[in-house]
């Protein structure tokens, strides 16, 4: 890839309905890759999805998406995108095949490019046997994907996903996100809306959490949670010989049933924790990051706020 | 995780990207599809196909009757004019009230507008795809049977096929005219009471309900007002008149008046022929064919009666755009 702009670029952006203000002086600048969008029911992300695909037009201030002034090439700007909504948004007597192949018509395929491009998407979102099955028919995880098939069907630059797994059951909530995980890799870059930072710390790289309308914090997803990450590490017995010798290199550690828990701010105190191991000559069961979750930066972030 | 997901044929799409009027173009083979039935379950395909049969088949027949009767002296009679027949657009109603809510209620009804409106499209091109679609297929239907009289008759005229197309050539531009003039008030007219509501069976009904009460009144305030007519009038005696089905006024006289059969009565100009909207499409081709009002119509003898009639066709087809550009511009989208 080109290096493309900023994929969204955000000046003072403000959208004030009857009563409410639904986002306030937003300023943004968010690379390509996969990118969170987390707030609160509420907290303008719906709203944003909306000015970016021009349908709503901000009350003060500017945005780009993709390189392109919204308010200036709305039509331009929504060839480049994919959507997803969150609420239930497909002809119940199609089938998906159908659905998906006139929505890639209508992103400007060819009729015989947007079918064969349906039937790849629908084989990627795992819909290949179902596709010819009327939408009425289909369970939420299979709506949530053919939604998924519709916003990619055209190779969008940037797709917007608006709580792609709302209402998923937890197997379907991992499919769904690996096929967001996997979206990057197609070239698509991501902006995922949700409520579930767990979503996010999963398969974003990059983090931007609102609130109330208000940025709270934006920036990558693992320098956001590298200041206050929790390594966890399984030595068997000899956990007291580890936590003082961890002690002895300036690293705070503590049983907690029965294993070894330490606090980490980078890649750095983690090999410090692992030769610290391999000193002391320790078996190593098992070492995992379980890093503080987003939650805990954003109940951080937001109390502050 | 199970394993169904593949990533088995995604590739980039680096070909051709149309704009607004790609998706636009997407959008009105879309509605056409869907308002035809085709790639849907077969019950969808019932209705407008019946329909297209209903508007034909007459033409088959009568062209039949007159390969029957070709070479006789019955085959200079006309049973049925171009002009008539094109009457048969009024089962476009039952198409429209059908067809025209299917195309866009559901659009409202299950959300997919938002879906839509995120495509290069905007209310404006939305507006012209769906009423160019309904516009295409009630034009379509129209004009169809028509082919099949004219070559049909062109077939089995004693005459000869090319002098009777040479001797019939105006009815080649009549009626594609005035079957684009029925059709673009349908299409318009159906297609904007539809999207006043997300439920299908209500907009039907409405369109419905609008063509046929305002039919009915019309008829009957002429009606009225032409035995009052009838009651002032030159003729003495008690008014022994009947309407007859199709609304003819006829005056039985009395004996010693003259006897013989019964005499029409001219019935006079009726304004109120003018909210008829059933019939103000079949005035506009009246003006198309015969460029005068029918004199059967109580229109006719009206002073401008043709312009009134234009005037209120074209009040209908721009009011119903007015209200779908309107309802389109900024939709909860």
């Amino acid at each position: 890839m080109d290096p493309s702009p900023a994929l969204l670029r955000t000046r003072g952006l403000t959208k004030r309905y009857p009563g409410v203000t639904a986002v306030e002086g937003l300023d943004l600048d968010i690379p390509a890759g996969r990118i969170g969008l987390v707030g609160a029911n509420g907290a303008g992300k719906t709203t944003l999805f909306r000015m970016m695909l021009g349908l709503s037009h901000p009350s003060e201030g500017s945005l780009e998406v993709c390189g392109v002034d919204v308010a200036h090439d709305p039509i331009g700007v929504r060839s480049q995108l994919g959507y997803m909504p969150e609420h239930d948004c497909l002809p119940l007597d199609q089938t998906a095949a159908d659905i998906v192949a006139t929505f890639g018509e209508l992103s400007g395929l060819p009729p015989r490019d947007a079918r064969q491009r349906a039937s790849d998407v629908l084989d990627l979102v795992g819909l290949d046997e179902a596709r010819f099955r009327p939408i009425a028919g289909f369970s939420t995880g299979m709506r949530q994907r053919t939604k998924l098939a519709q916003a990619i069907v055209a190779d969008p630059e940037l797709v917007l996903l608006d709580e792609p797994t709302a209402g998923l059951d937890p197997m379907g909530r991992e499919e769904m996100l690996s096929l967001v995980a996997r979206l990057g890799g197609l070239g698509i870059s991501v902006l995922l809306a949700t409520h579930l930072l767990d979503d996010v710390q999963r398969v974003c790289d990059y983090v931007v959490m609102l609130d109330g309308g208000h940025l709270v914090v934006s920036g990558a997803t693992g320098s956001l949670l590298e200041r206050t990450g929790l390594l966890t590490v399984d030595v068997g017995a000899e956990r007291e010989a580890l936590i003082v010798h961890l002690a002895e290199r300036g690293l705070q550690a503590a049983n907690a049933a029965g294993l070894v828990e330490v606090q980490v701010s980078g890649d750095d105190d983690i090999d410090a924790v692992r030769d610290a191991v391999a000193d002391l000559g320790l078996p190593l069961h098992r070492m995992t990051t379980r890093l503080t979750s987003l939650d805990d930066v954003f109940l951080d972030r937001a109390g502050r706020g | 995780m199970t394993g169904a997901v593949y990533d088995r044929g995604y590739r980039a799409y680096e070909g051709e990207r149309g704009g607004r009027s790609a998706a636009r173009a997407a959008l009105f083979r879309a509605s056409l599809r869907r308002a035809l039935g085709i790639r849907r379950p077969w019950r969808q395909k019932v209705a407008p196909f019946v329909l297209l049969g209903i508007a034909a088949i007459p033409a088959v027949v009568y062209v039949g009757i007159a390969y029957v009767t070709r070479n006789t002296p019955v085959s200079d009679f006309e049973f049925v004019t171009y002009r008539s027949y094109l009457a048969v657009s009024n089962i476009m109603l039952v198409f429209v009230a059908l067809t025209a809510p299917d195309i866009m209620c559901p659009d409202r009804r299950q959300h997919v507008l938002p879906l839509l409106f995120a495509r290069p499209l905007t209310g404006v091109d939305y507006v012209v795809a769906k009423v160019g679609a309904m516009f295409a297929i009630l034009f379509g239907f129209s004009v169809l049977p028509q082919v099949v009289l004219f070559l049909g008759y062109m077939l089995v005229s004693d005459d000869g096929a090319l002098r009777y197309a040479r001797d019939n050539a105006e009815v080649l531009w009549q009626v594609p005219i005035a079957a684009a003039l029925l059709s673009i008030y349908y299409a318009s007219v159906g297609v904007a009471v539809s999207s006043l509501t997300s439920r299908r069976i209500i907009a039907g009904a409405t369109i419905i309900g609008l063509f046929l009460v305002s039919s009915i009144v019309s008829n009957a305030l002429v009606e009225a007002d032409t035995i009052r007519q009838s009651e002032q009038g030159s003729i003495t005696g008690p008014p022994a008149t009947m309407v007859t089905e199709d609304g003819e006024v006829v005056f039985i006289p009395e004996e010693g008046l003259g006897g013989g059969g019964p005499i029409y009565l001219e019935r006079k100009a009726n304004p109120a022929g003018l909210i008829d909207l059933l019939e103000l499409p079949l005035v506009l081709r009246d003006l198309v064919f015969l460029g005068e009002v029918d004199e059967i119509d109580p229109m006719s003898g009206l002073d401008n009666g043709g312009l009134y009639a234009v005037l209120i066709y074209a009040t209908m087809v721009v009011g119903a755009m007015v209200v779908l550009f309107v309802r389109y511009d900024e939709v909860e989208r």
